[in-house]
């Protein structure tokens, strides 16, 4: 089942849990128990000018304006890792792991991994020690988890947009008591953008799904992002890598673009809406955002609660490709 | 670094005879496919015994219809059919195994993209946000997908080898078609990744894993451009990949194509001593056979 373009952007919002059950056409689109949608939501946006030393004191003010407790936890990062483009910003920046995982450690978190699954490239070998993420990693003694090859299981999917009955996950999230998506800031070539809910792609792993996972782009791209989102059981977190994102024809071959903030949250719909005004796109017309909004989380500005900076203090006009510029106008 | 590999491979055997992708991880087709492989064709006996006890996990979990799954933990028949027929047929055991297995993979047929796809293909193919002709048919990594380069380069080594065994017309078109298939989806200056060479006109780089693979399903014709071109291709890349996985497959794709993979073998080496692979099963077991002359078992 594929949501048409109409279905996907009438109603953004959720007037509630029960009644946002079923859609405009009666069909049920979603699980009771994949409601996670609260009143309200907290983003905070902090100023971050550079992969520098000072990451790790500015992650840890973004975690402690979020009373999460994290003692004794098991926290799985999960950064964007898709391929490594040494002229390029791919990546989320390893600096910018390091500092997630010491802040994670200071905060109190007694386990700290860090876990992808790249969807089009298969030696992690190579990923790892040419990006500088195993360097941060031996570093950190912080231990990877490939989620491409990860010990996996069936669950059955939160929400009815792919149609897809279940879809298999990783042991070592489904064991987490905190997933932390940490993607880059970037334009996407076929999604519009690629934040923290697009970033959980990387979650479902390859030795199944393929690379690509090419079953759910006939699923719908726009319907996978929306049912892997509704389908994970964990508590999460979002860090987005908006010091230096990528524009134009992301999510490989775009531009850098310097944006200088990172982006923190523990509703992803909210923090990746935030994150789309910051790039000037309008969330509310990114369709799997605007299907979120209804039962994952929280899209309107009205009903997300600002921390640190302003988004006009740091909003930056990301260049889209010509066939999102639509994407562009807030009307 | 043989005698090491060797050993590393028998020492993170699973318990049930299988390997995962790291020590410690579930038993996978694909891994415990190329373990046994690379061990089977040593001569101590270690590596014998540990071969067996693998020929024994792949026995037990293929399915009715001739087809493995991924792992004993996921139900359909998958991609990773392919190299475990390829094993069967390289170490000789369990020959009808391999045919039954061989006869799923031909079973097997990708997604189409569609007759307005094709027609837009033919007629007006700069329409198209990804370039390749849609009317190839190669292996898809699950039901329900498109052709991709991976699996259809698996199964193209796998077929070849157990052609032999399979009578009529049929096997050598699906070879033809999808030999096609992979000289299509060819990058524009040489080598392959994933599948897409082109995506909304720019152009995408390959990966040296890939190109060393499709390269070995392409050895029976080492003398034609693409391949030529692509073999080029594969040493520039490997001027900045380094790692276990990459030059285990392009070590075995050179020695295919007839080349002096000394030079290749001691990269091999000096690698593993730095970074033993980061503990991939996978890439253990690439060396292990990249290192004992193992590109003969992709000679079709």
């Amino acid at each position: 089942m594929r949501l048409g373009r109409r279905a996907f952007l009438g109603g953004a919002l959720a007037a509630g849990a029960a009644s946002s059950v079923h859609g405009c056409t009666g069909a049920p689109r979603w699980e009771r128990s994949a409601v996670r949608q609260l009143s309200r939501s907290r983003v905070a946006i902090l100023p971050a000018g550079a992969y520098d030393g000072g990451l790790v004191e500015i992650v840890l003010r973004g975690l402690r304006l979020f009373d999460m407790p994290l003692a004794g936890k098991r926290v799985v990062l999960k950064p964007n890792f898709v391929e490594h483009d040494p002229n390029g910003v791919v990546n989320t920046h390893p600096t910018l792991v390091a500092a997630a995982i010491e802040a994670f450690r200071r905060a109190g978190a007694r386990h700290v991994v860090v876990a992808e699954g790249p969807g089009h490239y298969r030696d992690t070998e190579h990923l790892l020690t040419a990006t500088g993420l195993h360097a941060v990693l031996r570093e950190h003694r912080t231990r990877y988890v490939d989620l491409n090859n990860d010990d996996a299981r069936p669950l059955r999917v939160g929400s009815h947009y792919t149609g897809l009955g279940h879809l298999y996950l990783p042991e070592t999230l489904l064991e987490a008591d905190l997933l932390v998506s940490m993607p880059k800031l970037k334009t996407h070539h076929w999604a519009g953008v690629t934040l923290s809910l697009k970033n959980m792609f990387g979650c479902i792993p390859g030795a199944i799904y393929g690379w690509p996972k090419n079953v759910l782009h006939w699923a719908g791209i726009h319907e996978s992002i929306v049912d892997i989102n509704s389908t994970l059981p964990v508590p999460r977190f979002a860090i987005v890598d908006g010091i230096v994102g990528m524009e134009g024809n992301g999510p490989i071959q775009g531009e850098a673009r310097q944006c200088g903030a990172l982006v923190f949250g523990e509703d992803p719909v909210a923090v990746d809406a935030t994150a789309a005004r910051l790039m000037t796109i309008d969330p509310r017309k990114i369709r799997y955002l605007a299907e979120a909004g209804r039962f994952l989380g929280n899209v309107a500005e009205e009903r997300i609660d600002q921390a640190g900076e302003p988004i006009d203090r740091l909003r930056q006009d990301f260049r889209v490709l010509p066939m999102f510029q639509a994407l562009k106008s807030f009307a | 670094m043989t005698r090491f590999s060797e050993e590393q491979l028998v020492a993170s055997q699973n318990r049930d005879g299988g390997w995962g992708a790291q020590q410690g991880r579930a038993s996978s087709t694909e891994i415990t496919a190329l373990a046994t492989l690379a061990l089977g064709r040593l001569d101590t006996p270690a590596s014998r015994a540990s071969a067996t006890h693998g020929l024994r996990w792949l026995a037990a979990r293929q399915h009715d219809d001739g087809g493995w799954p991924v792992s004993a933990r996921v139900d359909d028949s998958s991609w990773a059919t392919a190299l475990a027929v390829l094993t069967l047929d390289v170490l000789g055991r369990e020959p009808a195994r391999a045919v039954r297995g061989a006869r799923w993979l031909l079973r097997r047929t990708p997604r189409t993209l569609g007759v307005a796809i094709s027609l837009l293909h033919r007629f007006a193919p700069s329409t198209l946000a990804v370039r390749l002709n849609p009317d190839l048919k190669g292996w898809a990594w699950t039901a329900d997908a498109a052709s991709f380069v991976e699996p259809t380069c698996y199964a193209l080594l796998a077929l070849k080898r157990v052609r032999r065994h399979l009578p009529g017309a049929a096997v050598a078109e699906r070879i033809d078609e999808a030999e096609r298939m992979v000289y299509d989806r060819m990058c524009r200056d040489g080598g392959w990744n994933y599948g897409n060479s082109t995506v909304l006109e720019a152009e995408l780089w390959p990966y040296a894993d890939v190109t060393a693979l499709a390269l070995l399903a392409l050895a029976d014709h080492p003398q034609r451009e693409p391949n030529q071109r692509s073999l080029r291709a594969l040493r520039g890349m490997l001027q900045h990949v380094d790692s276990g996985l990459s030059v285990a497959w392009a070590t075995l794709c050179f020695a295919a194509y007839g080349e002096d993979v000394a030079p290749w073998r001691g990269r091999l080496v000096e690698r593993y001593a730095r970074t033993a692979f980061l503990g991939e099963t996978k890439a253990v077991a690439l060396a292990l056979l990249a290192l004992s002359g193992g590109a003969e078992v992709f000679r079709a």
